[in-house]
């Protein structure tokens, strides 16, 4: 159940190792789990969620979870800095334009995965890019694919992105 | 036996003069999520003007702000939840909650589980039980919003926690109850005796079962959010005499339970409850319980 994960971790640049024995799946939800959840788990019982929630695999699709990209984010090399009007946009669920980005780190090119952070470094999703960077003038340089203002269209019961976000890759 | 009469009457009785009262909005810091983060200075930033809560470490109620604090980056980054501030007494109550095996026995939609793993570091382990999909995954969303790692969620009615097999070190019972009018305008219409009597019967079967798999120098903090005394000093008085608890003394806001209730005598241990009547926040009442030694 690890290798979808580390795949998916590798489009950002970033290599993750996870310990294969406290990696959980229940159902199609993918768990990182602590010894002592670890213990629990092997008890049976219907449990629904237990510590880290990673993502789910969907259709041999991998979506990952917000919890996974905060542990990305620190390994990551693809990565642009956003000012806050871009930033609370990109929360909203839009794109980012040229005309946001503070700071570009690792491939700038077009079809590159790269996490989207504010200029606190604080990760807000991910995107991919629309256009290579360095050539791009003006205009939407990063589609969004996932945001954490996904929790407040979760709440609304508002579509989520994950139908959007299978679209982009397959991993595993 | 309903309507607003008769229930202001009963609080009156007890000891409160009726008022109108709308509880202020209140926030709870996840100290975990905002190490080497401003959480205050960047809410302040962004217009929202705060009050630390007096009787709180990590709570400030929200008196002024242009947007929703529900969907600032902050909030979604986990850095806060929003908990009503009586709501945040419950957790805080318990000793030593570190490594601790911990059951939330209500636990969804979540405030208090994310506050338990919170005071506990993400140590130990927090089992928290539910039974209504939505809320349960109002629960899960949140657990994942604010990043927490101890928790393990099972879809089982508290009054069938014992199948886990488990023994508790700390039981929160945040039980289903009647609420209050101060957080439902609606509350004096909607609500009759019977309405309460029930939740009352419901709470006690939780009451049983939680005794049953607490460990022997274990705790259980029991808190509702109703003004009414069936849900209250009455039952804890009940699980005082049938269940082998008793109560701990506690230092928290609100006024000693009263002992006496409509002209029954209750066990004297009883005012070491607190009950809070609605004001700054809404109405609610808090107990700790241990085994009697």
């Amino acid at each position: 159940m690890a290798k979808p994960i580390e795949d998916f971790a590798r489009l950002f640049g970033a290599e993750l190792s996870l310990d294969r024995s406290l990696v959980a799946r229940k159902g199609n939800k993918v768990f990182l789990l602590g010894p002592n959840l670890k213990a629990l788990v092997g008890k049976g019982g219907e449990w629904l969620f237990a510590g880290i929630y990673l993502g789910k695999i969907e259709g041999g699709k991998f979506l990952p979870s917000f919890p996974l990209l905060f542990i990305i984010a620190d390994r990551a090399q693809n990565k642009v800095v956003v000012d806050d009007k871009a930033a609370w946009l990109f929360v909203c669920g839009r794109d980012i334009f040229k005309e946001g980005v503070l700071e570009a780190k690792g491939s700038r090119r077009k079809g590159a995965y790269t996490l989207v952070l504010n200029r606190y470094g604080e990760c807000l999703g991910f995107g991919v890019m629309e256009k290579d960077l360095d050539k791009a003038k003006r205009g939407v340089v990063v589609k969004n694919v996932l945001d954490v203002g996904d929790f407040l269209r979760r709440e609304r019961g508002e579509r989520t992105s994950e139908a959007y976000l299978a679209q982009f890759y397959f991993v595993g | 036996m309903f309507g607003k009469e008769f229930f202001v009457n009963r609080y009156r009785l007890l000891g409160w003069e009726f008022r109108d009262v709308t509880p202020r909005q209140a926030i709870r810091v996840n100290t975990m999520n905002v190490k080497g983060v401003n959480l205050v200075e960047r809410l302040k930033g962004l217009g929202v003007e705060l009050e630390e809560i007096p009787f709180l470490r990590g709570g400030y109620w929200i008196l002024h702000s242009e947007f929703s604090v529900g969907a600032t980056v902050e909030y979604l980054l986990g850095y806060y939840s929003i908990q009503e501030a009586a709501a945040q007494i419950p957790a805080t109550l318990f000793t030593d909650l570190r490594g601790k095996t911990v059951l939330d026995a209500c636990a969804a939609p979540g405030g208090k589980t994310i506050q338990l793993a919170d005071l506990m570091e993400n140590t130990g382990v927090i089992v928290a039980l539910d039974v209504n999909g939505r809320r349960l995954n109002a629960l899960m969303n949140q657990l994942e919003r604010c990043r927490v790692k101890n928790a393990i969620v099972y879809r089982l009615d508290a009054r069938k926690a014992s199948k886990l097999g488990l023994k508790f070190d700390r039981i929160l019972l945040d039980v289903p109850c009647s609420g209050n009018f101060a957080t439902d305008k609606d509350w004096f219409r909607r609500r009759t005796l019977a309405d309460v009597e029930r939740n009352a019967r419901l709470q006690r079967e939780i009451l049983a079962e939680a005794a049953k798999i607490l460990k022997d120098d274990g705790e259980i903090v029991y808190a509702t959010c109703s003004l009414e005394p069936e849900e209250n000093e009455l039952n804890i008085d009940w699980a005082v005499k049938n269940l082998g608890l008793e109560t701990v003394e506690i230092e928290c806001y609100g006024e000693e339970a009263p002992t006496e209730i409509f002209g029954k005598r209750l066990d004297d241990s009883i005012r070491n409850c607190r009950r809070i009547w609605p004001d700054k926040t809404q109405g609610f009442f808090v107990c700790k319980l241990k085994k009697r030694g």
